[in-house]
């Protein structure tokens, strides 16, 4: 093993049987450094992944460790997938400085971490009296919020905006920089580049306690009993890191699982919306957003349910919630009652009673630090709130910081995404690689050469839920119809794994039981 | 590379309706026919369900009066199609299509991109299963070993694989009915079926037929609503708010929804909610040249039914070419 600064990056799974490669499962601790590591990070969500990122620019042994068999698997897989400008954050909050800042520094990012990304803008459309009796109000909020390109419409604007708008719209506002992105990239991207620059990652490996928290080596625990030292500890385990605070005398905060959930409308309804259409929160209800995503389907959501922690409900989809969601869209928009809808999923937002944004450094003891609440901004935040994050470890747990020379901050060119590039476009790259002319995914013309792309990618997944968020595929109209069991055995081949010990997430959840 | 190609007539799908069109068309004298393929290989759904010793034949062939394998099925199809001998190309995906210069443009792995013309076109390209959104009374996560019934065939009868021991299977139709009697012969226990309707979809006589095999799968009718429970794979299904069913697995067996993407990327007319394509008494689509045939025209036809109406289509796409020189 080496004992310095790793130039690249070691990655396990904690895989109980042959359902992953067998020279990538994590079977003891002296697979990984042999001395302890500087920085360990609970969580590889959006935050935990923008955090490595972030921290593997300098000089130090970073582990990045998830419970789950891909990052961003936890809170991030489900989300509207909006990059906000704050034009409605609460003024003054670290929660609006951090999204603010983060929707300045995206377009540059993306082009860094090949993450698909379009600058689409918002229309924000009131339908009733009530409604735009607010819209002065949510003008000021957006000024005071530093988002001062936005612009008051009147019914005629909102309507040559929005072509199919509701005949009701009185009025709106213009929110140019709100966009959209592929959520699914950013933990991944994130992770790859954290991994090229030495950053060690471990899947699969739920962290059950902690050790000499006093100490200044401290263990994190595995739920497998493997014990790993390290001098700082980052817990930003989403609704997973109020278990672990206890363990090394954190202080106290409740979580819940607050459910949003969406309707997934047919990518031929794309072509009728182009622009994100927020409603205008009343009294009652924050109302149904009309989300186009950038893989080209059109979303309707988010409800806001809360649920106690650990309910295994609390991600269903259900069918009241859909129709909920159906009857708001229909309101900015009559015809989405009508349009075909392909399926349907539910988010989970991390709700902190204690406040949103909770950061505590030091938390029980020195070098702990302490990430929760961070409720859906986090998509959009993720950059600034590592960059925060970096500088209070320096400043309040003493972390030393010193630039690697050799640390990119950027994913190589060939990492877009195979379904943003299409390279069936390109006859030469056919011509040198057939498979990627042979199309696996008929919804969304994925080839097998795509899929292989992603299985051979960094971090080497193995699970279809992994493959669809790299991909794409089974996420089109027929729901995985057509190409599920194909790309089982794609998996199944290339990784050299038994096809029945193929996974939609993990062990537990193979494809036969 | 990037070169036109013309041909007479290009069928997209080559499946019982497809190959019966391309054999109706060779039977009137049609030369230059293109059959293309998605897969890798001729006969379409059939050519999933493999022959297998003490497996469920499913396909009947009403014209050799016999019941047979949907991989026997196929062969018959192909020893018929090499008689007509088409210029057949497999793995061959269409994503656009130009109506007005009746333009096809696929990819394959052989050739990459690739644009074809056309003096017709025919849309042969089936059908598939609904999703659960579809079918609008499934709530829940979808879990894993949630499989559509010809996913659930795929991992049996291609790659022989047992996925579920103890199957529900939501959904009536035959469809249902076989992936039961397929699951008990591989081993699985008995299925329970769930369906919104008060008796099953599936006609009495198929059920029977089905029974011949292995005994009766329990049927559940008049379902309000079912929830998938489970956290990695499906581990049960609650019905109605009440009852739960324990299962190690799901399938999902809808009714069909037509394959009609291509028409309506191409703006033909195409219903909204059924999404089958408009066609005239000659099978012609809202545009002039472009016919479809088979399973897309909406239903829920037998692979035989397929055939002897892509036979049927020939005729008019022969009146068509004739008309139109």
């Amino acid at each position: 093993m080496k004992s310095q600064i790793d130039v690249s990056g070691r990655i396990f799974y904690e895989w109980p049987d042959e359902g992953c490669r067998k020279e990538m499962r994590f079977s003891d601790p002296s697979q990984l450094a042999e001395e302890p590591y500087d920085v360990v990070i609970i969580g590889a969500g959006v935050v935990g992944s923008a955090l490595a990122y972030k921290l593997s620019q300098y000089k130090l042994r970073l582990l990045l460790v998830d419970k789950n068999y891909d990052v961003g698997e936890g809170t991030s897989k489900g989300s509207s997938a909006i990059i906000h400008t704050g034009f409605d954050a609460a003024v003054g909050t670290l929660e609006s400085q951090l999204v603010t800042k983060a929707s300045i520094m995206w377009p540059e990012l993306i082009e860094n971490l090949k993450i698909p990304f379009q600058q689409c803008g918002a229309v924000l459309i009131a339908v009733d009296n009530e409604q735009y009796n607010q819209l002065e109000k949510i003008h000021q909020k957006a000024i005071d919020n530093g988002v001062t390109d936005v612009k008051v419409l009147t019914s005629g604007e909102v309507k040559e905006l929005v072509p199919n708008v509701s005949p009701e719209a009185r009025g709106g506002m213009s929110i140019p920089r709100e966009s959209i992105i592929d959520a699914f990239s950013i933990p991944i991207a994130f992770s790859e580049v954290a991994l090229a620059n030495g950053t060690d990652i471990l899947l699969g490996v739920e962290i059950v306690d902690v050790e000499d928290a006093d100490k200044s080596i401290k263990k994190i625990v595995t739920a497998s009993g493997k014990s790993i030292p390290t001098k700082l500890i980052v817990n930003v385990a989403g609704l997973g890191s109020s278990k672990i605070t206890p363990k090394y005398n954190g202080k106290f905060f409740d979580l819940n699982p607050r459910r949003g959930q969406f309707i997934i409308y047919d990518e031929f309804s794309r072509s009728m919306v182009d622009k994100i259409l927020l409603p205008i929160p009343t009294a009652q209800t924050k109302g149904v957003l009309v989300i186009p995503t950038i893989s080209g389907n059109l979303l309707a959501g988010p409800t806001a349910e809360d649920f106690p922690l650990d309910d295994e409900t609390a991600a269903d989809t259900t069918i009241d919630g859909l129709e909920l969601m159906l009857k708001g869209a229909s309101r900015l928009m009559p015809s989405l009652k009508d349009l075909p809808r392909i399926g349907s999923f539910a988010g989970i937002r991390c709700a902190c009673s204690q406040g949103t944004y909770q950061i505590r450094y030091n938390d029980g003891h020195p070098g702990i630090l302490t990430v929760s609440g961070i409720r859906s901004t986090g998509v959009t935040s993720s950059p600034a709130l590592a960059e925060y994050l970096v500088e209070g470890l320096a400043k309040e747990c003493g972390l030393s910081l010193v630039k690697n020379p050799e640390a990119t901050d950027s994913r190589p060119e060939n990492r877009w995404p195979g379904w943003w590039k299409r390279p069936y476009e390109n006859n030469g790259a056919v011509k040198n690689r057939p498979e990627y002319g042979r199309i696996i995914c008929n919804c969304e013309n994925i080839s097998q050469g795509e899929i292989i792309d992603a299985l051979s990618s960094p971090l080497q997944p193995f699970t279809l839920d992994a493959i669809k968020r790299r991909t794409w595929t089974q996420t089109g109209r027929c729901q995985g119809f057509d190409c599920m069991a194909k790309i089982a055995k794609i998996i199944s081949e290339h990784c050299n794994i038994p096809l029945n010990k193929i996974t939609k997430k993990g062990p537990g959840s193979e494809i036969a039981c | 590379m990037n070169s036109e190609n013309h041909v007479k007539v290009a069928i997209i799908g080559a499946g019982p309706s497809g190959i019966g069109l391309a054999l109706g068309l060779a039977k009137r004298g049609v030369k230059s026919v293109l059959l293309i393929d998605r897969n890798e290989e001729i006969g379409g759904i059939p050519s999933v369900y493999k022959k297998k010793q003490g497996g469920v034949r499913t396909f009947i062939n009403l014209i050799r009066g016999r019941v047979v394998f949907g991989e026997q099925y196929t062969q018959w199809l192909a020893g018929k199609l090499a008689k007509a001998e088409p210029a057949i190309w497999l793995k061959s995906k269409v994503i656009e299509v130009e109506p007005s210069e009746k333009r096809i443009t696929l990819i394959n792995p052989d050739q990459g991109k690739v644009h074809v013309t056309a003096n017709a076109v025919v849309m042969a390209c089936g059908a598939r299963e609904n999703s659960s959104i579809e079918l609008g009374w499934l709530s829940g996560t979808r879990t894993g070993r949630t499989f559509f019934s010809k996913t659930l065939l795929e991992l049996m009868d291609h790659h022989n694989v047992l996925p579920i021991k103890q199957p529900v299977i939501v959904g009536s139709d035959l469809n249902a009915y076989a992936a039961a009697a397929k699951l008990r012969t591989m081993g699985a226990s008995n299925a329970t079926i769930l369906d919104t309707r008060s008796r099953p979809k599936s006609p009495l006589y198929s059920r029977i037929y089905f029974q011949r095999w292995k005994s009766y799968p329990k049927y559940h009718g008049k379902v309000k609503s079912a929830r998938f429970i489970g956290n990695g794979a499906a581990s049960a299904i609650e019905v109605n708010n009440s009852m739960t069913i324990p299962c190690d697995g799901i399938v999902l067996s809808g009714d069909l929804i037509p394959n009609s993407e291509l028409a309506m990327l191409a703006h033909m007319n195409v219903e909204v909610h059924s999404r089958k394509p408009v066609v005239n008494s000659d099978y012609q689509l809202s545009e002039p040249g472009w016919f479809a045939t088979g399973n897309i025209l909406g239903g829920f036809h037998s692979a035989e039914w397929c055939y002897l109406h892509g036979k049927r289509v020939a005729k008019f796409v022969a009146t068509y070419l004739k008309n139109n020189k």
